[in-house]
């Protein structure tokens, strides 16, 4: 298990990349780190390795510290986000590189070499220099060159951040596959909330410089800490409407900027300012604009997405996305009505969550 | 690199415009091979002549007459030891300054305000130097004095130090990062990974560098001609020495010439090989 305790980390006097940051990284896991760039994700990663010290705080492994330790004691391999190839060397060369640094002898290194290779599909170009490599192949070098040796942990920043989509989508379950096959510990970096939530077995969230939430898939999408992971964690993100709480006639209900009732409140959240509803797209139930008690709207945009259609719907100074099935067809300006499922709102004051019993 | 096939006018132009700008390049280097062989008869003539019966007196006199192998091995001898301490140095100071930006950049342009005085300036002192420290014992075992090879090492390596950091810092700066901390968690050392994987990858701007060194240092003149009499002159000294109160002897100029540039060709040529751009192309992404 490897663990930051309390890390701090400042690049100069000025530009912080972490803050007091705390992160376990459990035995086997697949863990991936996801947020916007310039998060500190590879920062995480580098620490790990040992690239870089952290400011302050201290980098432990099964309780030990590891934090004055140089690199290459500290069990880890890593794939590099721009791939860092040895451009002077044949990919034959470069797969072979940590294995020649650990002192293996030729007969052994030439069959991993080859075993590496066909497992990711490339033994057809291991005479080559990187340079004569299409961008999806130097990232599988990269990645090969990574695993190709057993490590305590696998560092992974963004591996497979720059193939095209269909490549990305294959490598994603080769990915899972081979990790699951080797039993290996791996922190993986990512930009798409796709690949965190398909991936990871522990997701983390960051944002400049803090870990905002840690859990596994589900409790990011069920239970977002906050209004940042729930915009970030799920496609399409979370809409967010600006609501008051006020008692009427049948109990405590929300009203949006435009004085309207959107749903009784899921739990008592009266005298709480600056709160906020958080709906996912298929909370919402499209009906005509004319359904008392619904909430009015009108179609701003409808996007296609082949399997279902996504409309963003215009309400009281908020702009709400709604899943709709694919043969629905809505024309922008055109009045709707919404009925929201209280079970399904996330409430949250001042971009924290609010946790009420329905949850 | 792939390039679109033309037609045949644009094929024609192309390479006719290439042979005119070699003849122009290389009409002074052929002349002067040819002005080697010539007789001394065909030599100052009007119209120049191309075709003559070949001979090589001249060559004859510069190398036996004048012994002029001794300059070539002189000159030999001092650019390539202060080459090898130039590059050694050199690519040691750039890497520094590249990786740990010691100095915050300010020590790299004050090494490279030196260059900014002009040589001459210095002339006198570095005469009065040199004949000082020959006389001391640390100048006696390492030839500092007057007129010996250590001078003009010591000078050749002060010249061109500067300008080989300079160059080299721009070599280290464009090699990634990543693939040093790749190797380091490879498990090689610092000094590893620079022997394996940095100066491996900085060979082009190492080569490049040399070669500048070499040249500037083979063509050197004026310290050569200040700090040395006989017994360390270079081929530049040499070939003044053709010069004589009877006239130019522009034979034996051209004979001696030649030989005094052929090394350089021939090593040019060889590291050509190292000088070609885009060895680092793929390193990385983009």
């Amino acid at each position: 298990m490897y663990a930051l305790i309390d890390v701090h980390k400042r690049y100069g006097l000025r530009t912080v990349a972490l803050r007091k940051l705390n992160l376990e990284i459990r035995h086997r896991e697949f863990f991936v780190l996801y947020g916007p760039a310039g998060a500190g994700k590879s920062t995480i990663l580098n620490l790990i390795a040992g690239l870089t010290k952290p400011t302050s705080g201290d980098i432990s492994r099964d309780g030990v510290s590891i934090a004055h330790l140089p690199p290459e004691r500290r069990g880890a391999a890593m794939a590099f986000e721009n791939y860092a190839l040895y451009s002077h060397l044949s990919v034959a060369e470069n797969l072979a590189f940590p294995l020649r640094a650990a002192g293996l002898d030729r007969s052994e290194i030439e069959s991993r070499v080859k075993r590496i290779a066909s497992v990711l599909g490339i033994p057809h170009v291991l005479d080559r220099r990187p340079g004569f490599l299409s961008g999806g192949q130097r990232q599988r070098v990269a990645l090969g060159r990574a695993i190709i040796r057993p490590a305590d942990i696998y560092l992974l920043d963004e591996p497979i951040g720059h193939l095209d989509a269909k490549l990305r989508h294959r490598m994603r379950a080769e990915l899972k596959a081979l990790a699951v096959e080797m039993n290996a510990t791996v922190v993986f970096t990512t930009t798409s909330s796709k690949e965190a939530l398909a991936l990871g077995d522990r997701v983390g969230i960051l944002n400049s410089g803090r870990l905002e939430q840690v859990g596994t898939p589900a409790e990011l999408y069920n239970s977002p800490a906050n209004t940042f992971v729930a915009s970030f964690v799920g496609d399409p993100p979370m809409s967010f409407l600006s609501v008051t709480a006020r008692r009427s006639s049948d109990g405590v209900k929300l009203y949006n900027g435009d004085g309207q009732a959107i749903a009784s409140a899921p739990f008592d959240v009266l005298g709480r300012t600056a709160l906020k509803a958080g709906l996912r797209s298929n909370a919402i139930q499209l009906v005509d604009a004319q359904t008392s008690g619904a909430l009015k709207g009108s179609v701003q945009v409808v996007e296609h997405l082949g399997h279902s259609n996504i409309a963003v719907i215009a309400a009281g100074g908020d702009s709400i996305q709604v899943s709709l099935p694919a043969d629905r067809r809505l024309k922008p300006g055109e009045p709707v009505g919404m009925i929201i499922d209280p079970r399904q709102i996330h409430l949250f004051a001042d971009e924290r969550a609010l946790v009420g019993e329905h949850v | 690199m792939l390039r679109r096939k033309s037609s045949w006018p644009v094929e024609v132009l192309r390479y006719g415009t290439i042979l005119l700008v070699i003849l122009f390049f290389f009409f002074p280097i052929f002349w002067m091979v040819l002005t080697s062989f010539k007789p001394e008869s065909a030599i100052m003539v009007s119209p120049p002549q191309f075709f003559f019966t070949p001979t090589l007196d001249n060559y004859a006199h510069a190398l036996v007459d004048k012994n002029f192998l001794f300059y070539v091995k002189n000159t030999l001898i001092i650019s390539v030891i202060s080459t090898l301490i130039v590059v050694a140095f050199g690519s040691l100071a750039a890497y520094s300054f590249a990786r740990f930006n010691v100095g915050d950049g300010h020590i790299l342009f004050f090494i490279l305000s030196t260059k900014m005085m002009p040589a001459i300036a210095v002339i006198l002192p570095y005469f009065l130097i040199f004949r000082d420290l020959g006389k001391t014992a640390i100048g006696k075992s390492l030839h500092l004095g007057l007129d010996q090879h250590g001078a003009l090492i010591v000078s050749y390596v002060m010249f061109n130090l500067p300008f080989a950091i300079w160059l080299l810092v721009s070599f280290f700066q464009d090699i990634p990062r990543e693939l040093e901390h790749s190797a380091r968690l490879d498990g090689l050392s610092r000094l590893q990974v620079l022997r394996k994987v940095t100066f491996p990858l900085a060979a082009p701007g190492i080569a490049v560098t040399a070669v500048f060194t070499l040249i500037f240092c083979w063509n050197e003149f004026l310290f050569a001609y200040i700090l040395t009499r006989k017994a360390a002159s270079t081929v530049t000294v040499g070939v003044e020495s053709f010069f004589t109160l009877q006239g130019i002897l522009w034979g034996p100029v051209a004979a001696a010439a030649t030989i005094a540039v052929a090394p350089m060709l021939v090593f040019v040529l060889v590291m050509q090989r190292y000088m070609v751009r885009g060895l680092t192309f793929g390193a990385v992404r983009g």
